[in-house]
């Protein structure tokens, strides 16, 4: 299997080295667990790591499978403590950091280590939020000066493969938290002896070692001493109704990763990354908007052309989060107003801009058509969300946006100056242009309706946190499976700069958040998040919402599921060739 | 070597442009330019090309009657926004130029009077500081460290371009200190600003006009790339804006965008170098180009 | 001695240069330049938490303690670690700088001996057709934006609605043919993009040559015109030629790379450069700045050097 083959995968032949050409539709920064924030960075991390969890492979609703941990965690009655036995002999990989070269066994006080880094300011860590003020005496490890020779109570090795982790109140959602990137354990000594270099000289215990990296791909080695379990499909979920034929039997039984070396090219250009494909230069891609026209057949239900399927199996699933416009409630001009007057017509102004948005026409602009529009903030991926939910906020009503305006003394003169934030890119500005258009069939004059354009998306995210963005469109990644993590998003206290970049604030809402929070999964606490939801939509708080549907192509000598959501980067070991098809041959 | 301007015809402005018009390249030049300066101005006035920003058409449509240049994926009218899209260039390219042109006039004049000295010496190495840092870098630095100003675009290529401008003028103020009409002039007392700006810099005009043109054609052609980039044109539309459009859309097909754009382009662009040109041979001067 | 004091004078001016340039650069990158607390925050960030960042990322310092600290770094050659990716930025260096020069010196060569030839071609037949077409296709060139050339020749030769010879993207470089490969398009692009300009100038500097009253004598006496062309010509011009290269070759590696590496996806030091403004990586910027700072200057004196070789008249003013 040459590097640079142009052309169809062939299936390897015995003795070959197994090639596996992955993209990826960014650019990784940091490959530090610590800093593993974007879905790039997520992505290698858990694939050069280890978690102590992970979702399994197949499995749809996704369910939480053990990784280095033995099992499932033990949880006490009142759901404070947790009990965590982790797999004996996983070592870390070979490195110069380690004396004499050679990787040691991982400890329940990896894990502890990697957990308080994120309390550390000096790691300028990312993961905190997960664990903030959740477990007993880490806040204050910080306070006292985050020193790693101070035990924090909450985090305790019971020995050198048990993990005890005391919660200051329940927290349903915390085994979720071990399978992010962020709990993705590292070893000190690397730590110290790297320092910041840490972040380009991954040192873990992961299916997959780095052999390189810059800013066109990385490529990741086979790690021979990898723990992984034989892959067995019940365990990972496995449905014949829909993973018959895709060739996952021959997979039974073998350890993974399956294969030698993973090429992952980084192509953000869209177009590029589909010539990639075509080409032969990348086994998989995630398929560009702008190409679905060309690579569809059928939208409902979704086909790819024949000329397509002969070379591609395709997948299309949801993303797991959604894209919305939030209104910034704490701008006067069109939020919250002190004059209870003034604030119920800005209320009525906002709820004409909802419905004179026509998601109709931005799906079918930007989303192909097949993103799947929903009202609110529950996405269509978690178990608490309502099909049969009425669709009446997103529906497309410019006659009652316009009675809307009219009825509260809104019209062309004392409209406000809209002004639309996005981070400088051809999409961002098309989808504002579109904005535009909606805004003025409402009634706005065109010049009233302005962008606000920032260099970067960072800066746009600084700009936002510091309230200065009237009207912020953005899109929200779910961290775990479950309505909270979206919750979350309009809870009062979590204002900006936190996760509510619409300063929403409503008594009722946080409220039922605060009694929510700590209830697990169930019918109670599904009927609190509808309503929660519902206060959301009546106070016209955001436009919202979308969730894009991801296409995905891969070459049909290749055995996989791939997935963007929460399988992410863990799919990766379970990829191999169509061996079975070979044999055939 | 011929640069002197005392060994050519004098040139007002008129006998100028009888010079120019004496050549096709001089007469197409000037065309081309005043064309799009009307459309310019009738874009300004809202006479044609208002319609840039409507989103009502259908996405896609290819070329016909009703859209020369067909629709793209918002359903907006390609031609209209290439149209609009004049009036940005100009204002670009009529900003940048004067506050270059000016920047580098007095810069370079004072530095060629007060040479050699401390002066000359201090706008010479201001001159190397801004000409060893990359151009698009020194721009997209001046970009982020405004903050997004809409005016970060003009004001980083005014940085970068007025070098150029500086270092013909401070030439000429130098070749021209040694004449006798300075002599005279400092002999009755005349200041030495008066003297640079009343009586020295006029005589570097025609140098200025064809160094005009070319960071003309430099600005619109730096707008464009930094639009790419995204540190461009941020309200409105340009060519930048829609060619980094098109730079997804033609690898699916599309080349609406691309083909308007490039086209409107290439033609202003074309007219500006063929009246650069003929004034370059007319006045017998070269000017400093990238 | 008056050599002595001409270098120590170049010496000096060099080194304000330096100066001048590491605290433009200091200014704007980083004084005012992007910060990166908010991307080293993850979500739900607290006050705290980002007055915590920005500490620790030096922000809070003042001015002259955070411009003492990167002199100090410069001086040192202390180079540190990229502050989004922790790369070495020595190493980051060292990766990047050969694919950039890789990318840009065959076009940059290419282009200014094609403009040399295609100049002195048409300065020799100047007033004829061949001399109105080339200066007319050169005018063409000049009109082009550099976008638009590399949108054109992708197009055109990348994708099936043209050749579809070579990719559109990548640098997997592991030989001549795979060089080849990935390279030829930008230098094309290169090659075109500079065309114009180059035939222009280099023409006007041989038509200037050709003028001057010793070659037109030669050309009475009937010497061979090759030999005229060659031995005279292009000695004289030299000085105009060595200048123009010398000096484009900082701003063509940076500046001129940057694009194709964005649009080509080819992991060299332009592209890098640009991320590091956008994303306020101080590290590679001190880095980067200081190397295109000491490559101009050095660029300078050898201009100045070879000014005073070629055109021995040429003193210090």
């Amino acid at each position: 299997m040459a590097l640079g083959a142009c052309g169809p995968a062939d299936a390897p032949e015995q003795g070959e080295r197994v090639i596996y050409r992955h993209s990826m539709d960014g650019v990784p920064g940091s490959l530090d667990p610590a800093r593993a924030s974007s879905v790039y960075n997520k992505f290698l991390a858990v694939n050069l790591f280890d978690t102590l969890y992970r979702y399994r492979y197949l499995a749809r609703p996704y369910a939480l499978a053990p990784n280095l941990a033995l099992e499932l965690p033990q949880v006490s009655e009142d759901g404070l403590v947790y009990t965590i036995r982790l797999k004996k002999g996983v070592r870390f990989v070979d490195d110069p950091a380690f004396p004499g070269g050679i990787g040691r066994e991982v400890t329940a006080q990896d894990f502890i280590y990697s957990i308080q880094r994120h309390f550390d300011p000096g790691t300028l860590a990312e993961g905190a939020w997960l664990w903030q003020g959740r477990i007993v005496g880490l806040d204050d490890w910080k306070a006292a000066g985050s020193d790693y020779a101070q035990t924090v109570p909450g985090l305790r090795a019971l020995d050198n493969h048990t993990v005890r982790v005391e919660l200051t109140a329940p927290f349903p959602q915390f085994t979720h938290t071990l399978a992010q990137g962020y709990a993705a354990i590292v070893p000190r000594e690397a730590v110290d002896h790297y320092g910041k270099g840490f972040s380009n000289q991954p040192v873990g215990s992961g299916p997959f070692t780095l052999a390189s990296i810059d800013s066109a791909r990385a490529v990741l080695l086979r790690n021979p001493n990898y723990h992984g379990d034989a892959f067995a499909l019940d365990a990972e979920g496995f449905d014949p109704k829909r993973h018959d034929g895709l060739g996952l039997q021959q997979l039974s039984g073998r350890r993974p990763p399956f294969v030698d070396e993973v090429i992952i090219e980084f192509i953000t250009e869209d177009a590029s990354r589909w010539n990639a494909l075509v080409s032969g230069d990348a086994h998989l891609i995630k398929v560009p908007a702008g190409q679905f026209d060309q690579v569809l057949e059928k939208r409902q239900p979704l086909t790819l052309k024949p000329e397509f399927t002969e070379r591609f199996r395709y997948d299309a699933s949801l993303e797991s989060g959604f894209v919305y416009t939030n209104f910034n409630m704490a701008d006067e001009r069109i939020g919250y107003h002190p004059d209870p007057e003034q604030d119920v017509r800005n209320r009525a102004l906002r709820c004409a801009m909802v419905k004179a948005f026509d998601w109709g026409r931005r799906n079918a602009s930007f989303y192909s058509g097949i993103g799947r529009i929903f009202p609110g903030i529950i996405t269509p991926g978690v178990p608490e969300f309502d099909a049969e939910a009425n669709h009446e906020y997103v529906r497309h009503d410019l006659e009652g946006a316009k009675r809307l305006l009219a009825r509260f003394g809104w019209n062309a003169t004392n409209l406000p100056v809209l002004e639309y934030g996005f981070p400088a890119s051809v999409t961002e500005r098309q989808m504002f242009e579109q904005f535009r258009g909606f805004m003025v069939e409402l009634g706005f004059p065109p010049e009233r309706v302005q962008p606000l354009t920032f260099a970067s998306f960072a800066d746009y995210y600084r700009a936002y946190s510091n309230r200065e963005v009237m009207l912020i469109t953005s899109s929200w990644t779910m961290d775990y499976p479950d309505a909270e993590n979206t919750m979350q998003l309009f809870f009062g206290l979590n204002q900006s700069p936190g996760s509510n970049s619409s300063n929403y604030s409503n008594p009722r809402f946080d409220e039922l958040y605060r009694s929510s929070a700590t209830l697990a999964p169930s019918e109670a606490r599904t009927e609190m998040f509808r309503e929660m939801n519902q206060q959301v939509i009546e106070d016209c708080a955001s436009i919202t919402g979308i969730s894009r549907t991801l296409l995905f192509m891969w070459d049909r000598d290749l055995v996989m599921v791939p997935d963007r959501s929460f399988v992410g980067g863990f799919y990766l070991r379970f990829v191999d060739f169509d061996r079975a098809a070979e044999d055939q041959q | 070597m011929n640069r002197d301007p005392a060994f050519s015809r004098p040139h007002g402005p008129r006998s100028l442009m009888r010079g120019l018009f004496r050549t096709g390249a001089g007469i197409s030049g000037f065309v081309i330019i005043s064309g799009f300066a009307l459309l310019a101005m009738a874009t300004a006035a809202g006479a044609i090309g208002s319609e840039w920003w409507q989103t009502s058409a259908g996405a896609w449509q290819g070329p016909g009657a009703e859209h020369w240049f067909g629709t793209n994926r918002l359903g907006q009218d390609i031609f209209a926004r290439a149209v609009y899209s004049t009036q940005t260039a100009f204002e670009v390219g009529i900003l940048v130029t004067i506050a270059s042109t000016l920047l580098g006039a007095t810069l370079g004049g004072l530095a060629g009077w007060y040479s050699p000295g401390w002066l000359d010496e201090s706008i010479l190495w201001l001159k190397g500081v801004l000409d060893s840092i990359p151009f698009y870098l020194l721009i997209a630095a001046i970009a982020y460290a405004m903050q997004g100003s809409p005016w970060a675009m003009h004001l980083g290529m005014t940085a970068a371009f007025w070098t150029g401008t500086a270092r013909l003028v401070r030439g000429e103020v130098i070749r021209l200190k040694e004449r006798e009409f300075v002599a005279a002039a400092r002999a009755i007392g005349l200041p030495g600003p008066l003297i640079i700006f009343r009586h020295v810099l006029p005589n570097t005009f025609n140098i200025l006009l064809v160094q005009a043109t070319l960071v003309f054609v430099a600005a619109i052609k730096t707008e464009v790339i930094l639009s790419f980039l995204g540190i461009g044109t941020r309200d409105g539309i340009s060519w930048g804006v829609m060619l980094a459009e098109s730079s997804q859309e033609v690898l699916a097909g599309r080349f609406g965008n691309f083909l308007a754009a490039s086209g409107f382009l290439f033609v202003l662009l074309m007219g500006f170098n063929l009246l650069s040109d003929a004034m370059q041979d007319e006045l017998d001067i070269r000017g400093q180009t990238a | 001695m008056r050599s002595g004091a001409y270098i120590f004078r170049k010496l000096v001016s060099a080194f304000a240069l330096l100066i001048g340039v590491t605290f433009i650069s200091f200014l704007l990158m980083v004084w005012f330049g992007p910060d990166l607390t908010y991307q080293s925050l993850g979500k739900n960030p607290t006050a705290d938490q980002i007055s915590e960042v920005r500490r620790q990322l030096g922000y809070d310092r003042p001015f002259m303690e955070r411009y003492g600290a990167f002199l100090g770094q410069l001086a040192t050659l202390d180079l540190g670690h990229s502050d989004s990716t922790g790369e070495p930025v020595s190493r980051l260096m060292a990766r990047t700088l050969p694919v950039s020069l890789a990318l840009v010196l065959p076009g940059f060569l290419i282009g200014n001996l094609l403009g040399i030839l295609l100049g002195l071609w048409s300065a020799w037949q100047r007033g004829s057709m061949t001399d109105r077409f080339i200066m007319g296709a050169s005018v063409a060139g000049m009109s082009l934006s550099f976008l638009v050339i590399i949108i054109l020749l992708q197009v055109l030769l990348c994708t099936p609605w043209g050749l579809n010879l070579f990719p559109a993207r990548g640098w997997s470089v592991d030989g001549l043919s795979a060089y080849l490969y990935y390279a030829t398009v930008p230098t094309l692009s290169l090659v075109l993009i500079t065309l114009g300009y180059n035939t222009r100038f280099y023409r006007s500097v041989m038509v200037e040559e050709l003028n001057r009253e010793h070659i037109r004598t030669a050309l009475a006496y009937g010497k061979r015109t090759r030999a005229i062309l060659f031995t005279h010509v292009l000695k004289n011009s030299l000085a105009p030629i060595l200048t123009r290269l010398l000096f484009s070759i900082p701003i063509i590696v940076i500046s001129g790379s940057l694009l194709l590496e964005s649009y080509f996806g080819i992991p060299g030091i332009g592209k890098v450069t640009y991320d590091a403004i956008t994303n306020g990586d101080q590290p590679v910027l001190k880095a980067v700045v200081s190397l295109t700072a000491v490559l101009f200057v050095l660029v300078q004196l050898a201009v100045d050097l070879a000014y005073r070789w070629v055109d021995p008249r040429v003193g210090p003013s």
